[in-house]
C-alpha cells in the first residue's frame, strides 16, 4: 500500500516530464541528448550554487525570514539563468530549432532538478506507513517547476540568441526573466515570511508558474511573428 | 527551506561519493600498475580482480581510463542504492510509551496478555459487539469501560486485534475530588483483577492519556461514529508495536536486603543479645509491570522502615544510647508471591539467629489509612509476647490520637497460601505481627501495587504516624518504659521523624516499578535501598535467591507504540485514477497544441506511419 503511494506520488513528480517529451515534438526530433547534456549542466550549476550558499550564507538559527540573507540567496539564485545560458549557447546541440532547443533544455533542466531536489525525500517519506499530504504536493510543485523552467529557458533563450526582436519587447523579457529567477525566493518568503502553509504555497506556485508560462508564451509568439 | 536543505543534504551525499570514488580509484590505479610491469597472466588475473571490484564487468580494462572512470561511478551509484534502500522508516506521527499487561503461567496455566504484537487499525470504545474486530485495536478509556461487557467479550474470547487501555493521567481529577478517585480506583482495581486472572489471547497495553492520544482517540471516535469503522479500506490510523516475540524468564531472581544495628553487650555478658527485627517487602505485581509502581503496597511499608532504621541509628550511634537488643532490618522480595523472599530468607538464618529473634514486626500497607490500623496475628491474642507488643502498640497509639486494632488469622499449614508476612514467620516458629491498614488478609496478587495504587492515593502523614508508632513503641520496650509517658521521638527534638525524608523517598518508590522477576540482581532501586540501608546499618548485604513457586514470566512490559496515520487503498486508487487522467490529458493537450488535432489521430489510427515518419 505504501508502495502504491510511493509509485502514485512518483508519477505525479516524474510523469509530466515524459508525457511532455512524448507529447511534444521533442520526441520527433530526438532531443534526448539536449535534456541530458541540460541536466548534467544542472548538476554542476547546482554544485556552485551550493559552494555559494555554503561561502556566503549564514546557517539560519531559526526559521525567521531575513530580508538581507534572502537577497543574497535571490542573487545566488541567478546562478541558474547563467547555467542555462549556458546550456543554451555554449553546449553543441544537434541541429534543432530554437525553440525546440529550449524546450528540450528546461525539460531536462526541470527532471534534474526534480530528481535531486524530490526523488530522495520521496523515496524515504512515501514509503512510510504514515500518510502526509506532503508528498502529493511536492508532485505538484514539481509540476509548477517544470512549466517554470521551461518558460524560463524560453526567455533566456529570446534574451542572448534571438537577434531580431522587438524593441519594446526587451526590458519586458528581462523583467519576466528576473521574477522567475527569483521565485524561490519568493515561496520563501511566503512560507516564513508570511506563515503560509504547503497548499497554499504550492498552490500561489502552480498559479504563477501558470501566468509566467503565458506571459512567456506570448512574447516568445510575439518575437517570432516579424521573422515569420 | 527545503531547497537548501535538501541541497544540504546532496552536498553530503556527494562528499560521501567523492571518498568512495577516492578508494576505488586508488584501488584501480594499484590495478592499472601491476598491469602494466607483468605478463599476461597476471594481466588476466588483475582483469578477474577488476571483474570483482566493478559492477559492470564489461566496461572494465575496454576503454581504458574513461571506462574506468565510468565504471568507478556506476559502482558507486549501485553503493548508493544499496545504502537508500537500507534506510529505517520510522517517522511516526505519534509514539507513545505503552505499557503491556503482564503475561505470567501460574502452576502451567496461561494468564494475562499472550501476545505483544500490534499491527491494527485503531478503533474506538463502544463498538457494535457483532462488528469483527480482528483486525482492529480498540482504544479504552478506563474511565469510561464497560466492565461487564468487557469480561464477557475476553471470556467468549470473540476476536480482537488488541486492546489499548488509556489510563488517566491523574487518578484524583481536579474537579472530582475524593469521590471520583474513589471510583475511579475500584474501576481499575475490578479491571486489573479480572486481567490478571484472565488468558487475554491479544495483546493488550496500558497508556497514559495525553494529548496526542487524546487527539487520535477523538478522530477514530469521530469516523466510528460516523459508521464507518477503521479498515485496510477506510484509511484512519494504524497503531504498530514491533517488538520481539515475549520470552519466558529463565528462572527470575528475588533479591533480599538486610542490615543490622548491634546492641550493646554488657560486661561479661556471654549471651546472645535478643533481636529485633522490622521487615518489609519491597517488589510490587500489578497488571502492567512497567508502571506497577506500588505507593503503598508497598512502598509505605519500606519508606517507614528506612525511616526507623535512620532514628534508631542515631540512638545506637552513642554507646550510651545503645540498647540492649539487635535490630534486623530486612528488606524482602517476592511478597505478592506468598512472601516466597521472605520464606528464603528465613531459612538462611541459622538456627541461633532465629532462636535469637524476640519477635519480627512487619510493615505491609501503612501509607493511606486514617484513624485505623490493624495488627495481624496469627498466635492467639493471648500469647504473652503478642499481647506485650500489642500493649506497647497501643499506647503509643492512644498518645497519637489513632487506633489500633488487633486481628487474629490461623495458619493453615497444609494451605500453601501466605497471605501475611509474619505468617512466614510463624511458619519457622518466630512470633511476628503484621500492621497494616488493610482489615483481612488479601488474596493472591490482590493489594501487590497493582495500577491503582499510585502517589496520589498514599499521604506523607500516615507513613510519618505509622513510622512513629512502631519506632515509639520499640524504643519503649528497648529502653524499658513500658506504660511511661516518655517520647523519645518527639517532634521538637532532634531524634523526631522526618517527614521530608519519607516524602522524598515515597516519591522515589512511587516512580519506580519494582515487580521482582523484571529487577535485576543489580537494578538501580535494589541498589539504592542498600545504600539506603547502608547509611544507617551496618552488614548490609543482598541475598540473590531464584523464585521459586509456580510462576513464570514473560518479559517485554514495555514497548512504543507507533500511531500512522494511513490513507486507505481506495483512496491511493483514486489517486492513480485522477493522476493517470491528468497524465493523459496533459498528453492530449500538449499533441493538441503542438502537433495539432491531425496528428493526435494519426497516432491512434495508423502506428506504423508514424515510426516511418521519425525514422
Amino acid at each position: 500500500m505504501t508502495i502504491f503511494h510511493f509509485f502514485n506520488c512518483a508519477i505525479l513528480t516524474f510523469g509530466p516530464h515524459a508525457v511532455y517529451y512524448s507529447a511534444t515534438p521533442l520526441s520527433e526530433y530526438d532531443t534526448v541528448g539536449t535534456s541530458v547534456k541540460a541536466a548534467v549542466v544542472y548538476l554542476g550549476t547546482a554544485l556552485v550554487k551550493l559552494v555559494c550558499l555554503a561561502t556566503f550564507l549564514k546557517v539560519p538559527e531559526n526559521d525567521i525570514f531575513d530580508p538581507y540573507q534572502e537577497l543574497l540567496k535571490a542573487l545566488i539564485g541567478m546562478i541558474d539563468v547563467a547555467g542555462l545560458y549556458f546550456a543554451l549557447t555554449q553546449l553543441t546541440h544537434r541541429n534543432i530549432s530554437q525553440n525546440h532547443k529550449f524546450q528540450a533544455v528546461g525539460l531536462g533542466w526541470a527532471f534534474a532538478d526534480s530528481v535531486l531536489h524530490r526523488l530522495a525525500p520521496l523515496w524515504v517519506g512515501a514509503r512510510g506507513l504514515e500518510f502526509t499530504w506532503e508528498y502529493i504536493l511536492q508532485g505538484i510543485e514539481a509540476n509548477a517547476n517544470l512549466v517554470l523552467n521551461v518558460s524560463l529557458a524560453a526567455l533566456v533563450s529570446l534574451m542572448w540568441l534571438r537577434k531580431n526582436k522587438p524593441r519594446t519587447l526587451i526590458p519586458i523579457i528581462y523583467i519576466c526573466a528576473g521574477i522567475l529567477s527569483t521565485m524561490p525566493s519568493m515561496t520563501s518568503y511566503l512560507r516564513r515570511g508570511l506563515g503560509w502553509h504547503l497548499p497554499k504555497v504550492v498552490g500561489f506556485e502552480l498559479f504563477f508558474s501558470l501566468v509566467m508560462a503565458f506571459v512567456s508564451l506570448q512574447l516568445v509568439s510575439a518575437c517570432q511573428r516579424p521573422s515569420v | 527551506m527545503t531547497r537548501k536543505l535538501n541541497g544540504g543534504s546532496h552536498n553530503r551525499r556527494k562528499i560521501k561519493c567523492q571518498t568512495d570514488l577516492d578508494i576505488v580509484y586508488s584501488s584501480l590505479k594499484l590495478i592499472k600498475e601491476e598491469k602494466e610491469g607483468t605478463t599476461n597472466r597476471s594481466n588476466k588475473s588483475s582483469f578477474k580482480l577488476q571483474q570483482e571490484l566493478s559492477f559492470l564487468p564489461s566496461m572494465a580494462g575496454r576503454k581504458g581510463h574513461e571506462g574506468e572512470m565510468l565504471e568507478s561511478v556506476y559502482s558507486v551509484l549501485a553503493l548508493v542504492f544499496i545504502l537508500v534502500a537500507c534506510v529505517e522508516l520510522c517517522d511516526a506521527a505519534t509514539v507513545v510509551d505503552v505499557y503491556r499487561l503482564i503475561q505470567y503461567d501460574l502452576a502451567g496455566t496461561p494468564l494475562g496478555s499472550r501476545l505483544a504484537g500490534v499491527n491494527h487499525h485503531a478503533g474506538s470504545w463502544p463498538f457494535v459487539s457483532s462488528a469483527d474486530l480482528s483486525r482492529t485495536v480498540v482504544m479504552m478509556p478506563v474511565r469510561d469501560v464497560n466492565i461487564t461487557f468487557l469480561k464477557e467479550y475476553i471470556t467468549n474470547r470473540q476476536p480482537l486485534g488488541g486492546l489499548l487501555l488509556l489510563l488517566p493521567q491523574k487518578l484524583i481529577g481536579e474537579k472530582g475530588g475524593e469521590m471520583e478517585g474513589g471510583l475511579m480506583r475500584s474501576i481499575l482495581t475490578e479491571l486489573e483483577h479480572f486481567l490478571i486472572h484472565t488468558n487475554t489471547p491479544y495483546p493488550v497495553y496500558f497508556a497514559f492519556e495525553d494529548e496526542k492520544i487524546n487527539a487520535v482517540l477523538s478522530v477514530v471516535r469521530r469516523n466510528d461514529a460516523t459508521g464507518q469503522p477503521a479498515t485496510a479500506t477506510a484509511g484512519g490510523y494504524k497503531l504498530v508495536v514491533s517488538t520481539p516475540e515475549p520470552k519466558k524468564l529463565a528462572s527470575p531472581t528475588i533479591t533480599n536486603i538486610q542490615g543490622w544495628l548491634p546492641g550493646l553487650k554488657g560486661d561479661g555478658d556471654s549471651n546472645q543479645l535478643p533481636t529485633i527485627a522490622i521487615v518489609a517487602s519491597y517488589d510490587t505485581f500489578g497488571a502492567a509491570p512497567a508502571i506497577s509502581v506500588g505507593s503503598d503496597s508497598n512502598g509505605s511499608g519500606v519508606v517507614a522502615l528506612l525511616e526507623i532504621a535512620r532514628l534508631f541509628s542515631r540512638l545506637y550511634s552513642n554507646p550510651k544510647t545503645r540498647g540492649r537488643y539487635n535490630l534486623l532490618f530486612g528488606l524482602t522480595s517476592g511478597g505478592p508471591y506468598n512472601y516466597n523472599g521472605t520464606h528464603k530468607w528465613l531459612r538462611s538464618f541459622d538456627q541461633r539467629l532465629r532462636e535469637s529473634i524476640d519477635y519480627a514486626i512487619c510493615l505491609n500497607s501503612i501509607g493511606s489509612w486514617n484513624n485505623e490500623l490493624w495488627m495481624h496475628v496469627s498466635k492467639p491474642p493471648e500469647n504473652a509476647y503478642i499481647k506485650q507488643v500489642f500493649e506497647g502498640f497501643s499506647n503509643v497509639a492512644e498518645e497519637l490520637g489513632v487506633n489500633i486494632g488487633i486481628k487474629h488469622k490461623k495458619i493453615n499449614i497444609s494451605n500453601s497460601r501466605v497471605a501475611w508476612e509474619h505468617e512466614q514467620f510463624s511458619r519457622s516458629r518466630v512470633t511476628a505481627v503484621t500492621l497494616s491498614e488493610l482489615s483481612s488478609a488479601p488474596e493472591l496478587l490482590e493489594s501487590t501495587g497493582g495500577l491503582s495504587d499510585n502517589r496520589d492515593f498514599v499521604t506523607e502523614t500516615a507513613v510519618f504516624k505509622s513510622a512513629k508508632l512502631v519506632a515509639e513503641s520499640l524504643a519503649r520496650h528497648i529502653y524499658g518504659y513500658h506504660g511511661k509517658k516518655i517520647k523519645i521521638f518527639s517532634d521538637d527534638s532532634g531524634l523526631a521523624v522526618n517527614p521530608s525524608y519519607i516524602r522524598l523517598w515515597l516519591d522515589l518508590l512511587s516512580r519506580t516499578p519494582r515487580v521482582a522477576p523484571f529487577l535485576s540482581k543489580t537494578d538501580p532501586i535494589i541498589l539504592a535501598l542498600k545504600k539506603e540501608l547502608s547509611e544507617h546499618t551496618v552488614e548490609v548485604n543482598l541475598q540473590h535467591e531464584v523464585l521459586d513457586g509456580m510462576f513464570s514470566f514473560y518479559d517485554v512490559t514495555k514497548a512504543r507504540l507507533n500511531i500512522f496515520q494511513v490513507a486507505s487503498v481506495t483512496f491511493d486508487l483514486l489517486l492513480l485514477l485522477v493522476l493517470g487522467s491528468y497524465l493523459i490529458l496533459l498528453f492530449l493537450f500538449l499533441v493538441i497544441a503542438t502537433k495539432g488535432v491531425d496528428d493526435l489521430i494519426s497516432i491512434f489510427r495508423r502506428p506504423p506511419s508514424r515510426k516511418l515518419k521519425t525514422a
